[in-house]
């Protein structure tokens, strides 16, 4: 059905993927949690929860605002405090926080979802409060509906796991392979998609053995196919993954529909599957806690809005004092620097790290080539680099900044270490502020 | 809890700047071990005065220029050495010395230091001292002589042009004959070139079109296309100079067309021009094009361009 495609550039960072073979670990649940309303991309939600109000694990405390995702609670205990205030992460966010009663009781009310057709399908997914667990947080459910005059050709199924140091979607699939294939399975019978392709790196064979396994005992060779992909940084990013298993490109300010693909990451399969049989929301996450800092590494469900200063002391604590705390993997993670930020829904691993942590100084680029090399959608960084410290927006447009997915590979290969991802990132944000201040004006004049 | 705030990517490769020119000063050394015995004690001499002038020549650049000082990264050693391998041993230290501190304090520093120079350091000195003190270029000593008290002979690119070959191609390759102390000996040159490629620090696109086009044209015109490959600083400018990263262009398709505009300059030089010796001239020269060959060989980004401003 699928035939492997070559993809440009990459890089191969050390993999620090020691926890491969820690199974899933439950945790003591906090005495409180604090939820943001805006983990995914788009609205918040709005909460319907008062302070005061009883909760269980699974009722929805956030209801969702158009593009967007529901919230449900955690843990089951009191409401004590709906605002809007400063989080931790320094943005400011509708937050709903919640004291324990020690329970850990599920909503009665929860009971697996019907659907008669795609509509309600994807309503249910909306429901479910499932966004790109793969780090991405966009709502699932919208990206499932296609616009008009254009369907979806494949499911691609992300579970390259391409980020050092993370293991959640290893430990996924080794131990809910069942639940991934009849994900997909329900997912493309539902959404009318002729074929599913599940991309895994060549790293994790046991994972590919296994999947492949479900797939031919459940007879599903016609419409599932697993593929083994060559382990290199960034395989598992979506324009590199369609690529590689279609062949095809993303255009230039397109989405994976203008490709033909709907991508979804393995995790999220899993959990929407696991919506559908259990009726259970998205209300906790499988988070790889590790780094040289941590004393007890390993793969943890962790109750969403369940502090980093809580997880780390229910899972044993530190053995040396962190320099630098990253929230999802080495190459696209963001640094922390309040330990009692909540965990979220696109959190899937906290590296605690301090011999790693410091980063060698930045000297000036010597042309070598290393980033057009290592860049995988055919960029020229090194000059998008000058183009956005000059905020040189005709240079940006010309090169096409807007293309960069910000994986950080021609900052790894970089020999005089420089910020080449930061400042591309910043040139970004001149160059959106750019076209906005040049868009506006005619907007006016036509209304 | 203090902790550091970072954009990503949090973790970045081992390489680094001082690492690749260490690589390539050690490239160079056994053509530096073979010019001991071609030319004499008076060779690496030559060499280390060019090293220290250029080291010191950066340190005092960036103090002036109120610069943390660059010289430690070793890019300003490769430079010297680069530029010492082109002059003939006995050429004497104020000819190296001068054209050390014209390619650091000029050609590189003036530019903005290392990765802003439009052109190679070490051959915009070549060239420079060839035009100021071209008596200092004008003969080369010969290995035939006693080391300390070389003859001076005729290049064998300068006995082609009067219209004798006197040497063998295991001659040239050993470099057994007269000629700047670092060109001559292709054999150690090569061996440093592969080793090079074998680190990955640098790659055969330009060198390989460069040298084909030499051996090609020149074949064409009636000469002995191995003899003019094997002759002359084709070998230490296609493998050291049409390398470099901040004069050449960036892509595999613009290093091509470098290596085959350098190729053409240099046959034609040889052919048709005054001078012996065109690797030099056609190098900087084509330095020159490496922002407009850059412009139009640029990577297609994948999925293509969105422009939103015209």
């Amino acid at each position: 059905m699928f035939s492997l495609h070559k993809t440009r550039g990459g890089v191969h960072p050390p993999q620090c993927k020691d926890m491969r073979d820690f199974a899933c670990m439950s945790i003591t649940p906090p005495e409180r949690v604090l939820i943001p309303l805006n983990m995914h991309i788009g609205a918040p939600a709005s909460p319907v929860v008062g302070e005061g109000d009883h909760v269980y694990v699974g009722t929805l405390i956030g209801q969702v605002n158009g593009l967007g995702s529901p919230v449900h609670a955690s843990i089951s205990g009191t409401v004590v405090k709906v605002a809007t205030e400063q989080l931790p992460t320094g943005a400011t966010a509708p937050v709903v926080e919640i004291v324990s009663d020690g329970k850990m009781e599920a909503d009665p009310a929860l009971k697996p979802p019907t659907y008669s057709n795609k509509e309600e399908f994807i309503a249910c997914v909306r429901d479910s409060g499932m966004v790109g667990l793969g780090g991405a947080s966009f709502p699932t459910w919208f990206k499932m509906r296609a616009p008009e005059g254009k369907s979806f050709e494949f499911l691609v199924v992300n579970a390259m796991e391409c980020e050092p140091y993370i293991t959640s979607d290893y430990r996924q699939m080794m131990e809910h392979a069942e639940r991934v294939i009849d994900g997909v399975f329900r997912t493309i019978e539902a959404l009318e998609i002729p074929s599913a392709v599940i991309g895994v790196e060549d790293n994790k064979p046991e994972a590919i053995l296994e999947l492949k396994r479900v797939v031919k005992e459940k007879g599903r060779e016609e419409r599932i196919e697993v593929m083994e992909i060559p382990t290199k940084y960034p395989a598992g990013g979506e324009k590199v993954l369609i690529k590689a298993t279609t062949g095809r490109d993303v255009p230039a300010g397109g989405l994976p529909i203008d490709a033909g693909c709907l991508v979804v990451n393995v995790t999220t399969i899993s959990r929407v599957e696991q919506y559908f049989r259990y009726g259970t929301p998205l209300t906790c996450k499988t988070v790889t806690v590790t780094g040289d800092c941590v004393a007890n590494p390993g793969n943890y469900r962790i109750p969403l809005g369940m502090s980093v200063r809580d997880v780390i002391e229910a899972t044993g604590g530190m053995v040396k004092e962190p320099r630098k705390i990253i929230m999802g993997g080495p190459m696209m993670g963001r640094t922390i620097t309040d330990i009692d930020c909540p965990i979220l829904k696109a959190n899937n691993a906290i590296v605690a790290l301090h011999d790693a942590a410091v980063l060698p100084d930045e000297t000036a680029c010597i042309r070598c080539g290393r980033c057009v090399r290592a860049c995988p959608l055919a960029l020229e960084p090194f000059a998008l680099d000058a183009a956005s410290r000059g905020h040189d927006v005709v240079a940006l447009d010309e090169l096409a900044v807007m293309n960069c997915m910000e994986c950080g590979s021609c900052a790894y290969v970089c020999p005089a270490h420089r910020r080449i991802t930061a400042s591309i990132r910043e040139g970004k944000a001149v160059y959106r502020g750019e076209v906005a201040r040049l868009t506006a004006p005619s907007e006016k004049k036509e209304a | 809890m203090n902790l550091i705030n970072e954009a990503s990517p949090h973790f970045h490769g081992k390489g680094s700047t001082q690492w690749i020119m260490g690589m390539v000063c050690l490239s160079l050394l056994p053509t530096l071990v073979a010019s001991v015995f071609l030319y004499g004690l008076g060779a690496p001499l030559l060499v280390l005065v060019c090293v220290a002038t250029a080291l010191v020549t950066e340190h005092v650049c960036c103090r002036l220029m109120n610069r943390e000082s660059t010289a430690g990264d070793l890019s300003c050693v490769v430079t010297a050495m680069l530029f010492a391998f082109t002059l003939p041993a006995d050429c004497g230290y104020f000819p190296a010395i001068l054209g050390t501190v014209f390619a650091i304090a000029v050609v590189k520093m003036l530019f903005g230091g290392i990765g802003c120079n439009f052109a190679n350091p070490a051959v915009a000195a070549r060239v420079f001292i060839m035009i100021a003190l071209p008596i200092a270029l004008g003969a080369y000593p010969d290995v035939m002589g006693t080391p300390l008290d070389a003859i001076t002979g005729a290049t064998p690119l300068a006995m082609n042009a009067a219209g004798d070959a006197p040497y063998s191609y295991v001659d040239m390759m050993f470099g057994l004959h007269a000629g700047a102390l670092g060109e001559t000996c292709i054999i150690t040159l090569l061996a440093g070139y592969v080793f090079l490629l074998a680190m990955r620090v640098v790659d055969a696109w330009a060198t390989v079109p460069f040298i084909a086009t030499v051996a090609l044209i020149t074949g064409f015109a009636g000469q002995d296309a191995i003899y003019q490959v094997l002759s002359g600083g084709l070998a230490l400018g296609a493998f050291y100079m049409a390398t470099d990263y901040t004069t050449t262009p960036m892509t595999p398709k613009g290093k091509i067309v470098f290596g085959i505009g350098c190729g053409v300059i240099t046959a034609l030089v040889r052919l048709f021009a005054a001078a012996p010796e065109g690797v030099a001239f056609s190098i900087l020269f084509m330095n020159m094009f490496t922002p407009l060959i850059d412009r139009y060989t640029r990577p297609q980004p994948a999925g293509g361009v969105k422009h939103a401003l015209v």
